[in-house]
């Protein structure tokens, strides 16, 4: 999933600020399974904006709406009863639905809410963890089902470096030695043989480097 | 005198641009240079110019200085990262580099490595703000140096075809004048009648302005450069003086020559883009009367 946290609340207050009226609109998929921008979020930074305007002598009128999907076009459209009612969008969904909500409705100034961090998976109650940077050209079937593009600090196709120690990585004890991960995996499996196997230069047209990327599916268009 | 002197005491400067070779047979590049010593300021050395991997321009300058050439060397955002690009800046100026273009860099996927990864750390105007505060003896994360560099720096004009987008590349190239580029080079200029119509509002960032002149090589890159390329304002009177003469090659030669004649006096100075026909430009300098 799509992982975010919440932006300082100073900056949420500072880009609201200039409007009297705003919609605050979170989003039921990702950002609600990681907290930080489903129906329960969005009460509760609606509770706090009123406070601290309050505090300011202001009022703020919001409206809270959660959509269930907000980089879904079908669901933004719901918004159309809704967005004259404000002055300004404060989306607390991932960059992608901010996006969707400013393409939609033009003349509407939408703010982000939350800072969109990576695609990742939970470790335990409250700990998301990087898993994927959507390289296009997924390597997994070769490293043992974990990934290094994602998981090694120096993104190496051929590690370790030598900076693992103890099966910890040098630039934190709380980061996995991504390469040791793999060596174990490889192991248990008894496909250890494949570690020796050198992996050429990434062709990184598939990612982002090869500028932004667009999946047409010609059988659903 | 150097190119910092001339260009603060308005002289008309004279630049020509010279590519590194791609591999580390460099008597080609040295036996250009040293044919147009003396007849030209400075010889520009470009970097991975139009994404071909080549021998880095920080090597390029550093053979011109040793010819006694002064050197001008691009720098740009693609392929380095913050850290890289100041420990070249740095690096350039102790190797007697004492110029810097920033530039724009090719789109990876117009390259000679499409597959390679893109850093694009910073951009121009970082760039430029970068070098400002290394030459004030501080790196980008606030740490002092040990001993301060020293260049005059420029940047580029973006290509414009009509008034309109003149209007947005001038914004743009004020922000990186404001950001320390001390002249500006203009994209190639094809058409002098147009470009003097429009070079007043260039001139008025207030920093000498160094006009383009690209050879222009054949019938065949004439147009194709019309079409794909409108913005150059290539016209049919030019392809039809190359097509018409008995001598194309010659005819395109004296074509750049006096396009550089011609902006003599009209603007700073010139910097002649031969692309691969380095070796016939002591022919243009002729045409040029430079």
């Amino acid at each position: 999933m799509i992982t975010a946290e919440r932006k300082p609340m100073e900056e949420i207050i500072a880009s609201v600020r200039p409007y009297n009226r705003i919609l605050l609109v979170g989003c039921n998929e990702c950002v609600t399974v990681c907290a930080a921008g489903g129906r329960k979020e969005v009460g509760i930074l609606s509770s706090a904006l009123q406070m601290a305007f309050m505090q300011e002598g202001k009022t703020l009128d919001i409206k809270e709406l959660t959509l269930e999907r907000q980089c879904d076009p079908e669901y933004v459209e719901e918004l159309v009863t809704v967005i004259d009612q404000a002055d300004a969008v404060l989306s607390m969904a991932c960059g992608c639905g901010v996006q969707e909500v400013a393409r939609r409705y033009k003349d509407k100034p939408v703010y982000p809410a939350l800072n969109t961090k990576f695609m990742g998976a939970s470790e335990r109650q409250g700990v998301w963890a990087e898993r994927c940077q959507g390289c296009g050209d997924c390597i997994l079937g070769l490293t043992g089902g974990i990934c290094p593009v994602a998981r090694c600090s120096k993104r190496l196709l051929n590690g370790p470096c030598g900076g693992s120690t103890a099966g910890k990585c040098e630039i934190s004890q709380d980061v996995d030695c991504v390469w040791q991960l793999i060596w174990d995996r490889m192991k248990a499996l008894g496909i250890e043989n494949r570690y020796e196997e050198v992996m050429m230069a990434k062709d990184w047209r598939s990612s982002r480097d090869g500028g932004p990327r667009k999946i047409i599916r010609e059988d659903l268009v | 005198m150097s190119l910092k002197k001339r260009l603060s005491s308005k002289e008309f400067v004279v630049l020509a641009e010279m590519h590194t070779p791609k591999g580390v047979n460099i008597s080609e590049l040295v036996n250009n240079a040293r044919r147009i010593k003396g007849r030209i300021d400075a010889v520009v050395i470009p970097d991975m110019d139009n994404g071909v991997m080549r021998m880095s321009a920080l090597a390029g300058g550093v053979l011109m200085h040793q010819q006694g050439i002064e050197a001008v060397i691009n720098v740009y955002c693609r392929d380095r990262n913050r850290m890289a690009i100041q420990g070249d800046i740095l690096a350039a100026h102790v190797l007697g580099i004492q110029n810097l273009i920033v530039v724009k860099g090719e789109e990876i996927a117009n390259c000679d490595h499409k597959d390679a990864k893109v850093v694009d750390d910073l951009n121009e105007i970082q760039i430029l703000e970068v070098v400002n505060g290394l030459q004030n003896g501080t790196d980008m994360a606030g740490f002092d140096l040990t001993g301060a560099p020293e260049f005059t720096l420029g940047c580029t004009l973006g290509k414009f075809a009509d008034q309109a987008s003149l209007e947005k590349e001038i914004q743009a190239a004020k922000q990186k004048v404001d950001a320390g580029a001390r002249f500006i080079i203009t994209p190639p200029i094809f058409d002098i009648d147009y470009f003097l119509s429009a070079a007043d509002k260039i001139k008025a960032l207030n920093v000498p302005v160094i006009a383009s002149v690209f050879l222009i090589k054949s019938v065949g890159i004439a147009r194709y450069m019309a079409v794909t390329e409108p913005e150059s304002r290539i016209g049919e009177d030019l392809i039809k003086r190359i097509r018409k003469s008995r001598d194309r090659e010659n005819e395109c030669l004296k074509i750049a020559g006096e396009s550089m004649k011609a902006l003599k006096g009209q603007v700073d100075g010139v910097l002649a883009v031969t692309l691969g026909w380095e070796h016939r430009l002591p022919t243009i300098l002729d045409y040029a009367q430079l």
